[in-house]
């Protein structure tokens, strides 16, 4: 069982080492998700369209708020299933 | 000689995530604690999280926090790197965080139920279905006996 768990990882890291290869470089500024317009678009406007000098939390809160809304819905569905899976039942 | 080097400097940040990744891979696959189970299930996460954050990063760049402030005047020639993928990873760490909460609490109750968090003695006590793997079936078993 271990060695055929060892087989399956092993055979999974060397596809993803090998698809990685496609992969923009470590730290390279043309990689086509920085030079995205979307990107270069947060990064020149995000101040004047959210009055937040983070841009992370610029868009967080402001871009995405909705998916911010959503998150706080997560988090609650998962309080609410620790809660109800560990109060103390009468027996 | 020089060509492989250059390959192995731009590229070993995904091969330590891909390892780190594999490692937490195994402990899922092949652990019969189910905590050990979670840790690895941790692992796997946390190699996704800094596999993004790596690809935001851009050499020579600063925080993506603006330099100057509010100030009037930005410098221009300043690169931050990019805070899209920052801002994907802090949703995905809510979510990890979630998962995470959920799977040890139902490991919580898994052990209640019985006495056990390893898997190959819950799965043998599901298989004979004895009342006695099973608090909680026990308990009920007392009562309605209690009650005739």
């Amino acid at each position: 069982m271990k060695t055929l768990a060892l087989f399956v990882v092993v055979i999974t890291g060397a596809m993803l080492i090998y698809a990685g290869q496609d992969l923009p470089a470590f730290g390279d500024i043309n990689s086509p998700s920085y030079q995205a317009p979307m990107t270069q678009y947060f990064i020149e406007n995000s101040l004047e369209e959210s009055g937040v000098t983070n841009i992370v939390t610029a868009l967080l809160a402001n871009y995405r708020s909705y998916d911010t809304l959503g998150e706080t819905a997560v988090i609650f569905t998962a309080g609410m299933a620790v809660m109800l899976l560990l109060r103390r039942r009468e027996t | 000689m020089s060509g492989i080097l250059d390959i192995v400097y731009a590229e070993y940040n995904y091969w330590i995530y891909v390892t780190l990744m594999m490692i937490g891979f195994y402990a899922m696959i092949a652990k019969k604690n189910l905590i050990k189970k979670v840790i690895g299930a941790n692992i796997f996460q946390t190699a996704i999280f800094l596999f993004y954050v790596s690809l935001a990063d851009v050499t020579g760049g600063t925080a993506p926090i603006l330099v100057g402030g509010h100030g009037a005047e930005h410098a221009a020639d300043v690169i931050y790197t990019n805070p899209v993928p920052h801002c994907l990873i802090l949703t995905a760490i809510v979510v990890s965080v979630s998962t995470t909460a959920v799977a040890l609490a139902l490991i919580i109750r898994i052990y209640q139920e019985y006495g056990s968090i390893e898997e190959d003695v819950i799965l043998a006590a599901r298989r004979e279905l004895k009342p006695e793997f099973s608090e909680h079936a026990r308990q009920k078993g007392v009562a309605e006996v209690g009650r005739q």
